[in-house]
């Protein structure tokens, strides 16, 4: 009995060492990897740091080499804290401090007051231009950016800006608007030049034109027919000269660009067009329906139909004459097109019809300026103007408005 | 019926001053006209109020005082800006036209090369003035 309860106390003992040198073994398991975990923890946390560290440094780098000039600044507008290229903006290179609001140039003052006002209010402001005086006291003009800074708590620490030198920028537009106000001057007094011009030249004619009708009314009896035949070839002479003058002025006149655009619509324009022209009885005029209604000055448009109809008119030898008006609207611009079937155009000329006082059939109505004219219009409004014709058949114009 | 008119013409160019004479004899009327060759004379000649004109002719292309300039001139002054002043011009420069249209014309006639078209022209102009009932103002 004795030896049986020993040999189950014996085997009892030995289960519970096994059992623990398990546990023992599962715990040695456990903490190898707890140890493991927080050995990755530490890496992870490492590169965490470093990660911070790059990350901050990368953005002192943005500071530092960031083209244009950064501040940070107090409400009052000391200046806290500023990059280099502020410092050279600013020709500041001591250690007093800067007041970015008292570095506005006086005349702005007004104004850059209403920014700082702006910013307070309303968190930031953007691309405020004014000029300023640096320390050297020399005046640039800048354009300056800024938002506010709050702490965690919402509250406002102080400001940050982009100041930007844009004096090169601002001199360039200085001088672009001196060339653009030179140019509208001496287009004022070509116009001008040419109005002179033109009355001058007519004054003589008409002078002229005066004297030889007395002589020829104080001699009706006297003269005889030759005299009185070349005395009307004077008249005609100075009639053509008048012309000539007349179109010269036109001509200059047609290149003249004001920026006053209104809504054209074309359809009551080449209505009214058809209406007004002189078009003899046997020559039809098609106009196409529904024609768009276009930004632009309304005489100049008038005058490319009128023109071209003209042109037209003046060209067609058929018993019946037809003239047709189309558009086409493409992506960017209008095509318009003006079909005849008049006496057409030799290819050798279709460039050369546009040239000024170019008139390849020399008649009384005729001068040659009428195409150049359209085409200097058309020009202007950067579109393009080409012909397409048959000798015999017709000829069709096309142009384009840009929309 | 229609009255004699007593007229002013400011013009600077003696065969513009030769058609207007002419054309009045040639039409048979019996306008008087005193002509004044510039802006001044055409002041100096105003100065004289018993020659107050009924109408005037006005050149708008003359030395010294131009005519736009003699135009704000009279119509600046309470004793001549009631005279009718009628531009006579070869020019049709707009801004011309504006300025004499804001400034008060009574009428802006261009100067056509034909003389036969000028004379219809000068006709039209003095008849329609002949018909106003100008002198009992």
């Amino acid at each position: 009995m004795e030896n049986n309860e020993l040999e189950v106390l014996k085997k009892a003992l030995e289960r519970e060492k096994s059992a623990r040198k398990q546990a023992e073994l599962i715990l040695e398991q456990k903490s190898r990897n707890l140890l493991l975990i927080s050995r990755e923890l530490k890496l992870a946390n490492q590169e965490l740091t470093k990660l911070l560290n790059e990350k901050s440094t990368q953005l002192s780098g943005v500071f530092k080499n960031i083209n244009d000039a950064y501040v940070v600044f107090n409400l009052s507008g000391d200046i806290l804290e500023m990059n280099n290229n502020a410092k050279e903006l600013f020709n500041h290179y001591s250690d007093s401090t800067l007041n970015i609001k008292k570095l506005v140039h006086k005349k702005d003052l007004e104004y850059s007051n209403q920014f700082f006002k702006q910013l307070e209010e309303t968190g930031s402001f953007t691309n405020f231009t004014s000029r300023i005086v640096t320390s050297t006291k020399s005046t640039k003009w800048v354009q300056i950016n800024a938002s506010l800074i709050y702490s965690h708590s919402k509250k406002i620490l102080g400001a940050q800006g982009i100041v930007r030198d844009i004096s090169k920028i601002k001199k360039l537009e200085l001088q672009k608007e001196n060339i653009l106000k030179e140019l509208e001057n001496s287009n004022n007094q070509l116009q001008e030049y040419a109005h002179i011009v033109s009355h001058d030249l007519k004054s003589p004619l008409r002078s002229l034109h005066a004297l030889c009708s007395w002589i020829k009314e104080d001699n009706i009896d006297s003269f005889n027919e030759t005299t009185l035949q070349n005395f009307n070839l004077i008249e005609n002479t100075l009639e053509n000269m008048e012309n000539l003058i007349s179109n010269v002025l036109e001509y200059s006149s047609a290149g003249y660009k004001i920026d006053e655009y209104e809504q054209v619509d074309l359809n009551k324009l080449l209505l009214n067009l058809k209406r007004t022209l002189f078009i003899p009885e046997h020559i039809k005029v098609n106009i196409q329906e529904n024609l768009p209604t276009i930004k632009a000055e309304k005489t100049k448009i008038q005058q490319i139909f009128q023109n071209l109809i003209s042109n037209s008119i003046k060209f067609i030898d058929k018993e019946n004459g037809l003239i047709e008006i189309c558009c086409n609207e493409k992506k960017y611009h209008y095509e318009f097109s003006i079909s005849d079937n008049g006496i057409g155009v030799d290819k050798q000329y279709h460039n050369k019809i546009f040239n000024i006082f170019q008139s390849l059939n020399r008649n009384d109505d005729s001068t040659g300026v009428g195409l150049s004219i359209v085409k200097k219009i058309v020009n202007l409004y950067e579109g393009e103007i080409w012909l397409d014709s048959k000798l015999g058949k017709g000829t069709t114009f096309y142009f384009t408005i840009k929309k | 019926m229609e009255k004699t008119l007593r007229i002013l013409l400011v013009e600077d160019n003696l065969i513009e001053i030769m058609k207007m004479k002419r054309t009045i004899s040639l039409l048979k009327l019996n306008h008087t006209i005193n002509e004044a060759k510039n802006g001044e004379d055409a002041l100096e000649f105003l100065k004289d109020r018993s020659k107050i004109p009924d109408i005037i002719l006005l050149d708008l292309n003359m030395p010294k005082i131009n005519g736009i300039e003699f135009l704000k001139i009279i119509k600046a002054n309470d004793d001549l800006k009631h005279i009718p002043t009628i531009i006579l011009t070869t020019s049709s420069n707009q801004k011309d036209i504006l300025e004499c249209y804001k400034t008060g014309m009574s009428g802006y006639v261009l100067k056509p090369l034909k003389y036969e078209d000028y004379v219809k022209k000068i006709e039209t102009v003095l008849s329609y003035w002949s018909i106003n009932e100008l002198n009992k103002v």
